[in-house]
């Protein structure tokens, strides 16, 4: 972004006075040296002694400039202006020197002996200007102490600790670095960052799911980090109260909450069906979908193995489609340890409101998503909304039955209700409340290239969003104005399992294989660190030459639903 | 005395120096530190001290009957004047060091040796090249036969700066252990580490000797660092060995001058070498060891190397580059691009480029590898980098090289003598290096920037230890480079 933060340096109001220091030292060091010199012949006429002048003033102040001040007491500051004037000598006198004299350097031994008598002035000069340094630096400290303010840094509070709170937090730190005054606490009910476009692998048991999430810790190991639930905040008073009656001020407060799945309030689906927002929720699935399947291998009544065996799916944006792809792939890839499930009777139903599933792909991309996934056997049911939920079956809109206890429900998301109806003007600042920033999928964010519409809740956006906002807060606490939040979305990739997946990015449509390699490809560059990286890349390696994993991890299932007999 | 007082407030005005200020909560509390001292005693004891170096100067210079040059400041020749005289400037030069040293916490006599090193090397501008004619009314010639001529006397210098440095913590220690008292395994380590190299570079006994003298005089450090400060060490011992015992034990004299220094220049780059590699090598069996037979997971590290290692590999890689870059410079003026060719096996200056373009990646991923979190500011960077430049001239131009290119190796004065622009060379490299690793590291993942109070001090602790001795260590291998070649090989 390129912000210029050399003008927010109030809290370092020496830096123009060392150097000025510096330069003062070199040149009263310059004198006895430098008569010395005339002695010798070294310095004689007056471009000479200009020259002289000059390279004692830029060894003063770049020696104020490395020393600091007396910070750093006498003896290093002393052997650092003999440091300097060695260096001095090599790119004066051996350099520049020639090169002023229309030849080239030759850095030889001989040339080096007969500039030696300036090598010791040299030397002579930076331990000496070294020295005043030191005390003159030293001197005017002393004085400037009493005036010295007591450093303010903005208090910074980031509420969540998704794609755009951790980007927010990382970008933050790289401010910090660049001189902005700020003090950063990230607050987060998970103490990681979910990887969430790979949690539908981690449901169908492809991926570990310690591996597509980073501690929060690490990701952002120099920000503050508080493990928490924020319970509401007071914009009146600059608070954030957490759940456990902790508060914390602030100066900025930026929210990434996130979003919440939404039911729409239908009878029975916040009971009965499955969300996958998180870590857990993929645990839970991926053990629920395996022990239907161990029901299932003894169960005799039809009906029942109808319901075990039905995985429905409703909503196929990208998470509702990757999902349905994943389940299918899982329960085929184990289907050879369950010897009494045949291989046709697995049913998968893709349940979505729009007319055609994935909105945000192209047409024909969503058309070749949709045929591939039927040429596997998924159904689907389009222009269709699920109407109610039981512990059994699911109702659609016209009314038709299917019987199953695998209902994943990704039909409908809403902004985490830490404050309602949370919209944003094109800087991200949060309308109505002072100082209080929104990214990611928690506020509506205008988008000011397309007139009156809104930024979709996607990790790309995110990404860019809390980098951004962490640029914003920057720029106010500096005193200027925040920049509009501007990204045109890179592309859009969707995996629909086994070696197949489709992708728009930049304008070019990929399918297929070379679609899958893109998805691989671009979201194990995009894991939080090389660690992780190197962890998934083993784990689809090793899933290239072993089955997957059929080990249930939670002790406790959803009983009704299993009632095994 | 008010001013001098003013850096030793300690830790917090320490920290609000860095180039990075710190977040809040990382500053650590700061009370004045307990080691440091008030000026008066400081600089009583850096008298003593002085008078500890002066006694040693002095001998030297009674046996190579040149008191009587200290005698001529008073205008007499009387030797015993002359050795009076030589005592108390000492007794003064060592307060002016006591007072120098007076804001380093709880010296150790492993670090003040370097920074009496430095203080004698640039007494020995000051003194007998400057001040000396000034007072007995002689022109001040600073030319390099002058320089020559003093040869002695800089040794001399550098005897008294290493003695003064060493009494100066022997007399103010009131609780601490005086330095870091080695185990017996440590020692055994040594034993090893300096039979392995001195057997390798012919010097076993030596090899011994410098060893079991590494594992005394140092405290742990990491291997970088170590390895500086073996070059320092290989130095000293040229000094100790070939220019000092064996003169003694073998023809009963001592002689400094510059032609029996030039005749046994040929030792310096082994001894340099030898030291470095006793360093690296004790270090590493520390390491070994430590992995092999500690169980307890807080003594062995704090931070994986996996953990941002492979962005530092990256980030060495770009500053080799950007070093081997200003390198280049000099590799043209001088012409040495075939030469550097014939490694493998051609003549053609392209492929000597891209040999060195090569060379300087590797060493820059060494450096990261050795130097991970070691700069704390753009001056500690340019200086293990400097430092590091120095002992690849030595390693690499003076010993590699020739190896590598079929070339008889040539250690002799000469040889030194004619190795200047490459050692003009690696300087510039090693200062472009440091820096611009310094740089990278600082703009991704600054070490002294830490979330929690236990790592703050950590991070407190290790820039303490790097200043400890480092800075002088850096200034010390940069003066030596420079002016030993020059003194011994110019002719």
């Amino acid at each position: 972004m390129g912000l210029n933060f050399q003008k927010s340096f109030r809290v370092i109001p020496g830096v123009r006075m060392t150097l000025g220091w510096g330069a003062v030292a070199g040149l009263v060091a310059a004198l006895p040296v430098g008569v010395l010199m005339a002695t010798q012949h070294m310095v004689a006429g007056f471009p000479g002694w200009l020259t002289f002048v000059a390279y004692a003033l830029v060894i003063g102040v770049v020696l104020g400039a490395v020393a600091r001040g007396a910070r750093q007491g006498l003896a290093m500051t002393a052997s650092a202006g003999v440091l300097l004037g060695t260096l001095g000598w090599l790119v004066y006198s051996l350099t520049v020197e020639p090169l002023v004299h229309g030849q080239l350097p030759t850095w030889s031994a001989a040339s080096a002996a007969r500039t030696y008598p300036e090598l010791v002035g040299d030397i002579l000069h930076g331990g000496l200007t070294g020295f005043l340094l030191h005390f003159l630096a030293g001197a005017w400290a002393l004085k400037e102490r009493v005036r010295q303010w007591p450093e303010q840094r903005a208090r910074i509070v980031v509420v969540g600790g998704g794609f755009a709170g951790v980007s927010a937090a990382q970008r933050f730190e790289k401010l910090v670095l660049r001189g902005a005054k700020l003090d950063v606490t990230l607050v987060s009910d998970s103490n990681f960052l979910l990887f969430t476009p790979m949690l539908a692998e981690v449901a169908s048991g492809a991926l570990e799911p310690a591996h597509i999430s980073a501690p929060i810790r690490s990701a952002a190991a120099h920000t503050t980090f508080l493990y928490g639930r924020v319970d509401r905040i007071d914009p009146a008073v600059r608070e954030v109260v957490l759940d456990s009656g902790e508060s914390l001020r602030y100066d900025h407060l930026v929210l990434a909450v996130g979003s919440v799945p939404h039911t729409f309030g239908l009878p029975g689906i916040d009971e009965h069906s499955f969300p996958l927002k998180n870590l857990a929720d993929a645990i839970e699935l991926r053990n629920h979908v395996l022990l239907m399947l161990e029901a299932a291998d003894r169960e005799t009544d039809p009906r029942t193995r109808r319901e075990l065996l039905t995985f429905v799916v409703a909503g196929a944006g990208f998470a509702g489609t990757e999902t349905v792809a994943e389940l299918f792939d899982l329960v085929h890839g184990v289907s050879h340890y369950y010897p009494g499930i045949a291989p046709d009777e697995p049913r998968f139903v893709l349940v979505h409101a729009g007319e055609r599933i994935l909105p945000e792909l192209g047409p024909e991309l969503a058309a070749y998503s949709m045929e591939r996934l039927a040429a596997r056997g998924i159904e689907h049911r389009l222009n269709m909304r699920v109407t109610e939920a039981a512990e059994d079956l699911v109702r659609l809109g016209n009314d038709e039955l299917i019987p199953t206890r695998t209902f994943v429900w990704t039909a409908g998301n809403k902004p985490t209700p830490l404050i309602p109806d949370l919209a944003t003007d094109t800087s991200l600042r949060a309308i109505g409340l002072e100082d209080v920033w929104a990214v990611g999928d928690c506020a509506r964010i205008p988008d000011p290239l397309r007139e009156g519409e809104f930024y979709p809740p996607t990790a790309q956006h995110a990404l860019r969003q809390g980098k951004a906002v962490a640029d914003n807060v920057a720029l106010v606490v500096a005193g200027r104005s925040p920049l509009e939040f501007r990204f045109r979305t890179v592309g859009v990739l969707v995996a629909l399992g086994h070696r197949t997946a489709a992708a728009e990015i930049r304008g070019r449509r990929f399918a297929g294989l070379v679609a899958w390699l893109l998805w691989r490809g671009i979201y194990l560059s995009k894991l939080p660190g090389v660690e992780k990286r190197l962890r998934v890349l083993f784990d689809w390696t090793l899933d290239l030459v072993f089955p997957r994993d059929i080990v249930v991890t939670s002790a406790a299932p959803r009983r009704s639903k299993v009632r095994a007999r | 005395m008010s001013e001098l007082d003013a850096p030793a407030t300690g830790i917090s005005e320490e920290k609000a120096g860095s180039p990075v200020p710190a977040p809040a909560e990382a500053d650590p509390v700061a009370p004045i530190p307990a080691g440091s001292m008030r000026a008066r005693d400081a600089m009583i004891s850096g008298a003593l001290a002085g008078l500890a170096g002066g006694a040693a100067f002095g001998a030297t210079m009674a046996i190579q009957g040149q008191l009587a040059t200290a005698a001529s400041i008073v205008h007499t020749d009387n030797v015993v004047v002359g050795l009076a005289v030589h005592m108390v400037i000492a007794t003064i030069l060592g307060a002016g060091f006591g007072l120098l040293l007076m804001a380093r916490q709880r010296p150790r006599a492993g670090e003040t040796v370097f920074w009496g090193l430095i203080y004698g090397a640039f007494w020995w501008f000051l003194g007998p090249q400057t001040l000396l004619p000034l007072l007995l009314g002689k022109p001040v010639a600073w030319n390099l036969a002058g320089a020559q001529a003093l040869l002695p006397s800089l040794m001399g210098h550098l005897l008294y700066g290493a003695v003064t440095g060493i009494a100066f913590v022997v007399l103010q220690q009131d609780t601490d252990p005086l330095w870091h008292r080695p185990s017996r395994s440590e020692i055994l380590r040594g034993l090893v580490a300096g039979l392995a190299i001195g057997l390798a570079l012919g010097l076993p006994w030596e090899g011994l000797i410098a060893g079991a003298g590494y594992a005394l005089l140092f405290s742990p450090e990491s291997t970088g660092p170590a390895l500086i400060r073996g070059t320092v060490y290989g130095f000293a011992w040229w000094v100790f060995a070939a220019l000092t015992v064996e003169p003694l034990l073998f023809d009963v004299t001592l002689d400094w001058s510059q032609k029996s220094a030039a005749a046994d220049a040929h030792l310096m780059p082994a001894y340099v070498l030898l030291g470095a590699g006793v360093a690296v090598l004790y270090t590493w069996l520390g390491l070994l060891a430590k992995v092999l037979f500690t169980d307890d997971i807080r003594l062995v590290r704090a931070d994986a190397a996996g953990r941002r290692g492979l962005l530092a590999l990256g980030y060495g890689a770009l500053s080799g580059l950007a070093g081997g870059l200003v390198f280049t410079v000099v590799m043209v003026a001088v012409g040495e691009f075939p030469l550097v060719a014939r490694m493998i096996g051609s003549q053609s200056p392209v492929a000597g480029f891209v040999v060195h373009m090569v060379i300087a990646q590797i060493l820059g991923v060494s450096y990261a590898v050795l130097f991970r979190r070691r700069s704390f500011d753009l001056t500690s960077g340019i200086g293990w980098g400097l430092s590091y430049g120095f002992f690849w001239w030595v390693l690499g131009n003076l010993t590699l090289l020739p190896l590598f290119t079929g070339t008889p190796t040539d250690w002799s004065a000469a040889g030194i003598a004619a190795g200047f622009p490459s050692l003009v060379g690696h300087l510039a490299y090693g200062a472009a290096l440091g820096a611009v690793y310094h740089r990278l590291e600082a703009r991704a993942n600054p070490w002294w920037q830490t979330r929690s109070k236990a790592a703050a001090e950590r991070a407190v602790a290790r820039r303490d230890q790097i200043r400890g001795a480092a800075p002088a260590m850096w200034v010390f291998t940069v003066l030596i480079a420079l002016i030993i070649p020059l003194l011994v090989g110019a002719s």
